[in-house]
């Protein structure tokens, strides 16, 4: 597809995407997290003008990596009110919403049990790998070009819901959606009882069903296909996954979340991650989630030489002659910022 | 004493009145049980609209239909001249222009009458259209009254409001990237959509669509056709990721 520029800024439009601020688990995270709450609340709140999101213009190949990510869960915001209940009572999550346990760098940084113990202080150590999972996972890291989302895949469960700029909880007595501007993706969250889909049916965002126990949404996600990763850091799962999230709003602005993740077939046991979900674009009411038209735009795809397991012969110039590119155009909405090539320097932890 | 009185009784009925029939005041969101229920999975059971909404023969694989066009004399599309040519161009080179041949974002109205089933979800600030093709989601926003500046959209951008037991949609903002079917009908990014979603019975809506382009139809012209809900136990919009399969059989080659 010609590569003509038709994506224009929206004045005034808050991005959805928020900075995190890296921090460890512990003690004297909890106390920065604390101060720096407020900090971050007003990032996060504050219009950015232009085009905001990825870093990486659409068309580089190169680009950075798009998600900010983070080490350890997102702080929460400042203290709010109760939490907001439906007409029947329960627990209203309509809005949106950001943040979540991290991880989206490498999921080991929001590991909080293993097995149902406390996660090993070595992060290297807390993914409880089959053996041959685990040679797996690193192959997928010298394999970029593997990367679910550079093919716009959806995400899969849990990792959907932490992905980049956020997401949208529309709520109706017996059904959720969540619908995240990254890949415009949705997940179907009936409430109303019924049993899970035939098995044999998989599914990049799985299926799952959701029931509240008190004011706990708690959720089941089978039927999950294997072509996508937890993180994007090439750890991935097999079609055995299941995924049992509970969602506790503790007041009018937070959400304590967790994943059970279990899958016989990669782990040898159960991990737990863990975080806070906030509500977002709580200081702009006129925040909306706009387009995001992947396939339609995606230049990076093609970028990727064959070393790097794509189909170019050599690397492209980053800016031959006379083709300069305004940073962030694409066709359509949102265009997709760099996935880039494999990780520089050694992994965050 | 009797102007008092009276202004009692008037009081007392006003305020009796706005118990038993709560009406949004201008401006504010209605709460649901106020809307028209929409809700559910629906699909158009006409399955030739996809392939050509003019009313047309069979051919291999595409079976005939009358169309879905209510107010042309010949049930055609009043194209232009040079769109009419374009159309044709279209028609013969489909297989290669067809943009649902690439997987991309179908455009509105085609998105409705895909062979994939999609779901209506009701707020008191929005409604969204959830479509089983590609996990393509339409916000239609009831609270902003104009349509955004300067940007264009696949699926163009959507504005509601209710009209008794109508959804009223304005779309706008569109590009000129999608069609209107997989016959090569199509529109430029002047396009601009009227919607008007109607249940008429508890399992079917009314769906017309009034398509605006000056630019390559010669007037406004409307579409009609009926949304059939699903009521098959536990039915739930499934996934058709049609890229990734479209890569899966590229790879098998």
């Amino acid at each position: 597809m010609s590569a003509t520029p038709t994506l224009k800024t929206l004045k005034g439009q808050s991005s959805g995407e928020q900075k995190e601020i890296q921090m460890k688990n512990g003690l004297l995270g909890s106390i920065i997290a604390m101060a720096a709450g407020v900090a971050i609340v007003s990032l996060v709140s504050v219009p950015i003008a232009g085009q905001g999101g990825q870093p990486a213009p659409a068309q580089e190949g190169r680009g950075g990596r798009g998600a900010a990510g983070g080490r350890g869960g997102a702080p929460a915001g400042p203290p709010a009110g109760p939490v907001k209940r439906l007409p029947d009572g329960k627990p209203d999550l309509n809005g949106y919403w950001a943040g979540g346990p991290g991880g989206l760098a490498n999921i080991r940084t929001a590991i909080t049990e293993v097995g149902g113990q406390p996660a090993p202080q070595n992060p290297a150590e807390r993914i409880p790998y089959q053996p041959a999972a685990a040679a797996k996972a690193e192959a997928n890291q010298k394999n970029m070009f593997e990367e679910p989302e550079l093919h716009c895949f959806l995400s899969g469960v849990p990792s959907q819901t932490y992905r980049q700029f956020g997401f949208q909880i529309i709520q109706t007595p017996g059904y959720m959606l969540t619908v995240n501007e990254f890949m415009g993706a949705v997940r179907h969250i009936p409430t109303d009882g019924r049993p899970h889909i035939p098995e044999n049916i998989k599914l990049f965002n799985g299926d799952s069903v959701g029931h509240w126990e008190g004011d706990t949404l708690v959720v089941e996600t089978t039927n999950n296909n294997d072509r996508t990763w937890l993180d994007n850091y090439g750890n991935a799962h097999s079609d055995a996954l299941i995924v049992l999230e509970k969602w506790t709003p503790v007041d009018a602005n937070n959400i304590q979340y967790e994943a059970t993740l279990t899958d016989p077939k990669t782990y040898t046991a159960p991990f737990k991650i863990a975080g806070t979900y906030r509500r977002a674009q709580l200081n702009d009411p006129t925040y909306e989630q706009m387009e995001f038209a992947c396939i339609e735009g995606n230049q990076d795809i093609h970028h990727y030489t064959e070393a790097a397991g794509g189909k170019a012969k050599e690397a492209p110039l980053a800016h031959p002659p006379g083709t300069e590119v305004a940073p962030g155009a694409g066709r359509g909405g949102r265009g997709r910022g760099g996935a880039g090539g494999p990780p520089q320097g050694p992994p965050r932890q | 004493m009797r102007d008092r009185l009276l202004l009692l009784i008037f009081a007392a009925a006003a305020i009796a009145a706005a118990a038993v029939l709560p009406t949004p005041t201008a401006g504010q969101a209605r709460s649901t049980a106020q809307m028209p229920d929409l809700q559910g999975i629906w699909q158009v059971s006409d399955t030739s609209l996809a392939y050509n909404v003019e009313p047309h023969t069979a051919t291999y694989g595409v079976p005939a239909g009358q169309g879905a066009i209510a107010d042309t004399p010949n049930k055609m599309i009043p194209y232009l001249p040079a769109a009419a040519a374009r159309r044709q161009d279209n028609f013969k080179n489909r297989a290669a222009l067809d943009p649902i041949n690439q997987c991309f974002k179908p455009g509105v109205p085609r998105i409705t009458y895909l062979h994939f089933p999609f779901q209506i979800i009701q707020t008191p600030t929005q409604v969204t259209f959830v479509y089983e093709y590609i996990h393509n989601t339409r916000n239609i926003y009831l609270n902003r009254k104009e349509h955004l500046d300067g940007l264009d959209f696949w699926n163009g951008d959507s504005i509601g409001r209710y009209e008794g037991n109508t959804l009223v949609v304005d779309a706008a903002d569109f590009n000129d990237q999608t069609w209107l079917d997989a016959s090569g009908n199509h529109h430029s990014e002047a396009l601009k959509v009227q919607e008007r979603y109607t249940r008429t019975d508890p399992n079917t809506i009314t769906y017309e669509v009034t398509l605006t382009d000056p630019k390559v139809y010669s007037r406004p012209w409307k579409m009609s056709m009926l949304l059939y809900r699903h009521r098959e136990p536990n039915f739930r919009i499934l996934e058709y990721e049609c890229h990734a399969y479209a890569e899966d059989a590229e790879r098998a080659k």
